[in-house]
């Protein structure tokens, strides 16, 4: 029984993490409607950035600040630079367009830091925690303040803001938006601003526990869709809740099986889910219209 | 013009085309021994990646059901040539079979279920479906687990045996032609038709009675049997088959060479493997001179840049330059509005 607790708290606590990624994902779907196979790259380099600026000395703090800056200025360019260009195409042509972008961040980390991990030290000094028999990294509390933290201040601003109802109207709704003076593609700049910082919190967050590389992206990525197609894509709850699950799932199978069937596991949940319910587990389908 | 002029015209420029290609391909050898970057492996890479990605026009390029998992599929025919023929001595070309045949069967029993994501769903959806192979792959003792399988013998039809680049390079130019061939035909035929349909309103063509799902297994089974037979052929060539081949890279690889050729045309394969392994052999070589800290598979950037100046640039890729330029010339000399076939055509591009 306390093998299940254990797994179940580094399973919630992995999740956080893939929870920021969802939202990331998340967001850019419900704003442009564009899959963005770059939120992977963005948590790879907002923990491989950190790693090395602390590497170079910078203070902990500092370097961690500065990934996140850094990697929110590359969101935004890659919506300035290819997404704006591409404004009308068909979702098929965006989708592949994010995917040059990912593997363009991918080679681009590779040839500035080659292809070795990083490593930064744990946010706090100390032992883990000890809850109720179960070990706990520290670090998984950080990462969960920083998620909790993420996802209220993301509702807030997206229900109690003006900025934030432009948004979420640019998604239902781009043409009368237009016409209210609010600009789509300020809102898709923001939201790929936006969602780059997600994925660099939850890339310098995790650093401590997993040393990053170049190439963490991919699998990053790949679990914060699941998690975000969980929740159906549009909701910040639902990707939280779909993060967790993964989280869950890949502790679970890692505990009881063999790390080794952690990966097909993860991938064929995401498969399962497109298949049964293409629009999410959270979300009715809607109707098809010619 | 009256129409049998018009075919007439059509068909001496497609012979010409086939003709060229022959050519071309008879010719490499004597060019890529003396150019740097160029070599027999690096010919025998392209006619590979070309024919594995060429399933990809069809699918994608007609029918509008992008694949993320086409990799997979090459896995599936380089694994089982692997596991046939170097376990259990059976016939090459009869193990080459059974892969592609394999591949053909899990792709349409794939394909039963996987239609029912669209656009970004299925992309995401092929990934997946592309990652649970590799993972699996990387697990399964038939496949030797994460070591892969290797000691997988060279070909050797009819007593020759291809174990040069230069010998094994005359068997993947003459499989690739074939392809392309038959790649050619079917999109010329009434199939080709509907699958071009389905791609422009999937609703249009279930209405006049075509089932769209039966097409779309089609073109899968048809990109997976592609892949599957240049999979099994590497697997020989390489004699070597590991999990990454399975891996999401390598899908996007495929789908890189096909989109830079051009998705709407046969000839955009070879041209994209042409072009895309071009720039990454010749990245491989100048990169490290400028960025001495590069390690890794960083040529990737090369695919990302690539993909990316493509699809804003020229949406049908470097294959559909010559198409774009024949139509702006038409259109000029006709001074007035577009034919309708050109219009027809633009409105797929921007799909």
């Amino acid at each position: 029984m306390s093998q299940f607790f254990d797994f179940t708290l580094s399973g919630l606590g992995a999740g956080t993490t893939y929870a920021l990624v969802g939202l990331g994902v998340a967001l850019v779907y419900q704003v442009t409607g564009v899959i963005n196979f770059a939120q992977g790259d963005f948590v790879m380099l907002g923990g491989l950035g950190s790693a090395v600026l602390y590497e170079a000395g910078m203070p902990l703090w500092a370097a961690t600040l500065t990934a996140i800056a850094f990697t929110a200025a590359v969101g935004g360019l890659l919506d300035l630079i290819v997404i704006r260009r591409a404004r009308g195409a068909d979702s098929e042509r965006l989708i592949i367009l994010t995917i040059g972008a990912s593997v363009t961040l991918q080679g681009a980390a590779l040839l500035a830091f080659g292809a070795d991990s990083h490593f930064v030290p744990p946010f706090s000094p100390g032992d883990a925690f000890d809850v109720f028999g179960a070990i706990v990294p520290r670090q998984y509390l950080w990462c969960a303040v920083a998620t909790a933290a993420a996802v209220v201040l993301m509702w807030a601003f997206l229900t109690r803001t003006l900025g934030g109802t432009a948004m979420r109207a640019t998604a239902m709704d781009p043409e009368t938006v237009r016409l209210m003076g609010v600009s789509p593609a300020r809102m898709s700049l923001l939201a790929f601003t936006w969602a780059a910082a997600l994925g660099a919190l939850a890339g310098v967050f995790l650093a401590p526990l997993q040393p990053p590389d170049a190439s963490v992206g991919i699998p990053f990525g790949l679990k914060g869709f699941t998690a975000a197609v969980i929740g159906g894509l549009v909701s910040p709850v639902g990707a939280v809740a779909g993060g967790l699950l993964v989280g869950l799932v890949e502790a679970y199978t890692t505990g009881y099986l063999s790390s080794e069937y952690k990966d097909t596991l993860t991938y064929g949940l995401l498969l399962v889910v497109l298949l049964l319910r293409p629009t999410g587990l959270l979300r009715r389908p809607s109707v098809v219209r010619v | 013009m009256n129409t049998s002029h018009r075919a007439r015209a059509l068909l001496g420029s497609r012979a010409a085309g086939y003709a060229a290609f022959v050519v071309l391909l008879l010719a490499v050898p004597a060019v890529f021994t003396r150019l740097p970057f160029y070599t027999m492996s690096v010919a025998v890479l392209m006619c590979l990646q070309a024919t594995a990605a060429l399933g990809l026009v069809p699918l994608i390029g007609r029918a509008g059901q992008i694949s993320l998992g086409q990799a997979a599929f090459f896995a599936v025919g380089g694994y089982t040539s692997a596991v046939l023929t170097g376990r259990w001595q059976v016939n090459a070309l009869l193990a080459l079979l059974a892969g592609a045949a394999l591949a053909m069967g899990v792709a349409y029993a794939v394909g039963l279920f996987i239609f029912r994501a669209q656009g970004q769903y299925l992309a995401l959806a092929t990934l997946s479906f592309g990652l649970v192979v590799s993972s699996l792959a990387n697990q399964l003792p038939l496949t030797g687990a994460s070591d892969g399988l290797s000691g997988i013998p060279s070909l050797a039809p009819f007593g020759v045996e291809l174990d040069t680049d230069l010998s094994i390079y005359y068997l993947v130019a003459g499989v690739l032609l074939v392809a392309v061939l038959a790649v050619d035909a079917l999109l010329r035929s009434p199939a080709g038709d509907a699958l071009g349909a389905l791609g422009d309103s999937p609703v249009a063509t279930e209405a006049a009675g075509v089932s769209a799902a039966t097409l779309r297994r089609g073109a899968l089974a048809l990109a997976a049997g592609l892949a599957s037979i240049a999979g099994s052929l590497y697997a020989h060539w390489s004699s070597f088959m590991d999990p990454g081949q399975a891996g999401l890279l390598n899908s996007v690889q495929l789908l890189v060479i096909a989109s830079v050729g051009g998705l709407r045309t046969p000839w955009g394969a070879p041209l994209g493997a042409l072009v895309i392994i071009t720039l990454s052999e010749a990245s491989k070589d100048l990169i490290p001179q400028v960025f001495p800290s590069a390690t890794g598979n960083f040529d990737i950037i090369v695919y990302g840049i690539a993909l990316i100046a493509v699809l804003l640039f020229l949406p049908r890729g470097v294959g559909g330059v010559s198409a774009v330029l024949r139509e702006r010339s038409a259109r000029v000399r006709q001074d007035g509005p577009a034919p309708a076939a050109t219009a027809r055509t633009q409105k797929r591009e921007t799909q």
